[in-house]
């Protein structure tokens, strides 16, 4: 069956905004100091908008910090993404947080990001075996990259969630790089879908540039977890296009690392008209700019909060 | 549905259970997670519950407690109320980020005010030859860091009480039995809404002449140590603090205020243990109303031996407490 050209549109504009988001930020670090680093994204928006639009909006999502479209992906809002990166209150935070993202809002499924790297499986796990007992149809997605699939969590986590059957898809964004070290120097494989074969569970490899490819293989996973057949392991194959953090000289890179870079923007164009992607692009980047500078008018959190929610009630 | 003032006399870990079964009966969202639960638990703790909740609410996992706590706080974070048992407070290490990272902060650093209720069931210190890391009393973690509550309870009627108060707390509690009272009897109260506040210590025998301020083993050490120095004409006050986070300062200076004169016991490790920060907060609350230094009784700091008459030696004797208590009496 076709995919829906509504869906494309929709997919390309939140690729777009994450893509202004991103750009904004790297101008913004460039000359202003941030509170914490901004890891960039740019390159790797297919995968969280292709499977975010593959999950219903109750789903849980649980992600990982690199760039901002899983969190557009899933229907959060340029201002209080951009509000936590400036570390002002109007972050979804509400101003204490910094580069690192740790935005969430739980109406939208977006459950928030473990700063040590890797950390999420657990508590995707946790929201699953909730859905299961609670038998309310929902999906947990834990999204990681390929470094962290060396945790033992990783491990730990899939042994349960596929014995159990546990409504639970790992996705992996694999840009085979751990900060500057190559993946294949620190891993027995270059896929880490291969290592759903001793979970006897489908480990599934996609073109991690194209929303669309990503957007099917995910659906196709969400229907198995939603129908009690268990866990999926997608790995998304990607490219990091900027350094681990803005501002990373990138000194164990190859000259030649990105020559055969493909624009996840660019491959989701060839699927729409080209009207539309100007329009969709330039939308998106005046929504950004004014969200950018809404940002900047707003205050910096007062000290008041650093006790805020420390404990429930606080 | 109370029973009124109806008791029963039952080993520590039965009441535990106990605590936890009458709260599932009411609460569908709790559920028991870990290493032998649904045989009734290694100590017995989780005896009958999988009869009677069935194995989708008490569910046996593998040997990987980060995984264990990690499922708790991500079951927690969408309003599940899961209740872990490590077995060993010492394999809490191996957890330490779903625990002090995870549970601890998720809430603050996403900056939502939603409810976390988690129970994770630490057995802390000394049962007789189970070795250097089956035996650690590391309690002052969940001190250390922020977001956590804590409790230690010393007898079977708390441990009923305050299993039943961490089940209904909305943030995550670290609730440590302790491995000596397992398998001690105690009378316990049948009432359904029998509730041990958190952050609330108690007074388990009055005294004038200083206050003795301990938790978990060290509490019927403590009270026979004082039957001794009240023979000898001095009057200790013994206050079980029953929780750790939060402190119950109110009662600490009430007694403090009175005596003069404070002394710390505890199994654990004494450098940075629990006495260490109670005695800070003594005299930075109540400096001029003391009459000497702070005293405190605490295990050696050293790996606890197997042996069992090494182990022994390593902890407060009450023999220890009744020196400690000699001792303040004559600075």
């Amino acid at each position: 069956m076709p995919i829906d050209t509504t869906l494309i549109g929709d997919m390309y504009r939140r690729m777009s905004i994450a893509r202004a988001i991103e750009q904004i930020v790297e101008k913004h670090t460039r000359k202003a100091r941030i509170s914490g680093w901004w890891h960039p994204g740019e390159g790797q928006e297919a995968v969280g908008v292709g499977a975010s639009a593959a999950l219903n909006g109750e789903d849980y999502l649980w992600y990982q910090g690199r760039g901002c479209a899983w969190a557009i992906g899933k229907g959060m809002q340029p201002g209080p993404i951009l509000g936590d990166v400036l570390g002002k209150v109007s972050g979804a935070t509400g101003g204490k947080g910094g580069g690192v993202p740790h935005w969430a809002d739980y109406s939208l499924g977006i459950m928030g990001e473990g700063a040590t790297l890797g950390s999420v499986y657990p508590l995707a796990a946790g929201s699953a075996f909730a859905s299961k007992l609670r038998k309310d149809g929902r999906v947990s997605l834990a999204n990681f990259g390929d470094g962290t699939a060396s945790r033992g969590t990783f491990h730990e986590t899939m042994v349960h969630a596929a014995t159990w059957k546990l409504p639970l898809i790992y996705l992996c964004e694999n840009n085979e790089l751990l900060v500057g070290t190559k993946l294949t120097d620190v891993c027995p494989t270059a896929d880490i879908a291969d290592f759903a074969k001793g979970y006897g569970i489908p480990g599934i490899i996609v073109d991690g540039q194209d929303a669309v490819a990503v957007y099917e293989a995910t659906l196709e996973a969400a229907a198995r977890a939603r129908a009690g057949e268990g866990p999926t392991l997608i790995e998304a194959k990607t490219t990091r296009v900027q350094g681990h953090y803005a501002g990373d000289p990138q000194n164990y890179r190859a000259k030649d690392a990105l020559a055969n870079y493909r624009d996840p923007l660019a491959v989701l164009a060839e699927r729409m008209a080209v009207d539309e992607v100007e329009t969709i692009a330039a939308e998106a980047l005046a929504l950004v700019q004014a969200a950018y500078e809404e940002t900047l008018a707003a205050p910096p959190p007062d000290h008041s909060i650093i006790f805020k929610d420390l404990y429930y009630g606080q | 549905m109370a029973n009124n003032d109806k008791m029963e006399t039952m080993l520590y870990n039965a009441a535990m259970g106990l605590g936890l079964a009458e709260e599932m009966r009411t609460n569908p969202d709790i559920f028991v997670l870990g290493q032998g639960v649904a045989s009734g638990g290694w100590f017995g703790a989780e005896k009958g519950l999988a009869d009677e909740f069935g194995s989708d609410r008490v569910v046996d996992c593998g040997i990987c407690e980060a995984f264990e706590v990690g499922m708790a706080a991500g079951a927690s974070v969408v309003g599940m109320t899961p209740v872990i048992n490590l077995g060993f407070a010492d394999f809490s290490l191996i957890a330490g980020d779903e625990i002090y990272h995870k549970l601890g902060k998720w809430r603050y650093m996403h900056g939502l005010n939603v409810p976390m209720s988690a129970v994770i069931i630490l057995p802390v210190g000394v049962m007789g030859g189970a070795g250097p890391e089956h035996s650690n009393s590391i309690e002052v973690l969940g001190m250390h860091f922020p977001g956590l509550k804590v409790v230690v309870p010393s007898n079977a009627a708390d441990a009923k009480g305050l299993m039943k108060a961490a089940l209904r707390e909305p943030n995550p509690v670290l609730y440590h039995s302790i491995q000596t009272l397992s398998f001690t009897r105690g009378e316990v109260p049948l009432d359904s809404d029998y509730i041990v506040e958190i952050g609330k210590g108690i007074v388990r025998r009055p005294g004038r002449d200083a206050t003795l301020l301990t938790y978990g083993s060290m509490v019927n050490r403590s009270l026979e140590a004082a039957t001794t120095l009240a023979n000898e004409g001095i009057e200790v006050e013994i206050i079980d603090l029953r929780s750790l986070v939060p402190l119950d300062w109110e009662l600490i200076l009430e007694s403090v205020n009175r005596t003069h004169r404070a002394l710390v016991v505890h199994e654990a490790n004494k450098t940075a243990g629990p006495g260490a920060e109670i005695a800070a907060q003594i005299q930075e609350r109540a400096f001029y109303e003391l009459e000497t230094p702070i005293l405190r009784v605490a295990g050696k700091d050293v790996p606890l031996p197997q042996q069992n008459d090494l182990e022994q030696a390593c902890i407060p004797s009450v023999d220890e407490i009744v020196a400690a208590g000699r001792h303040i009496m004559s600075l």
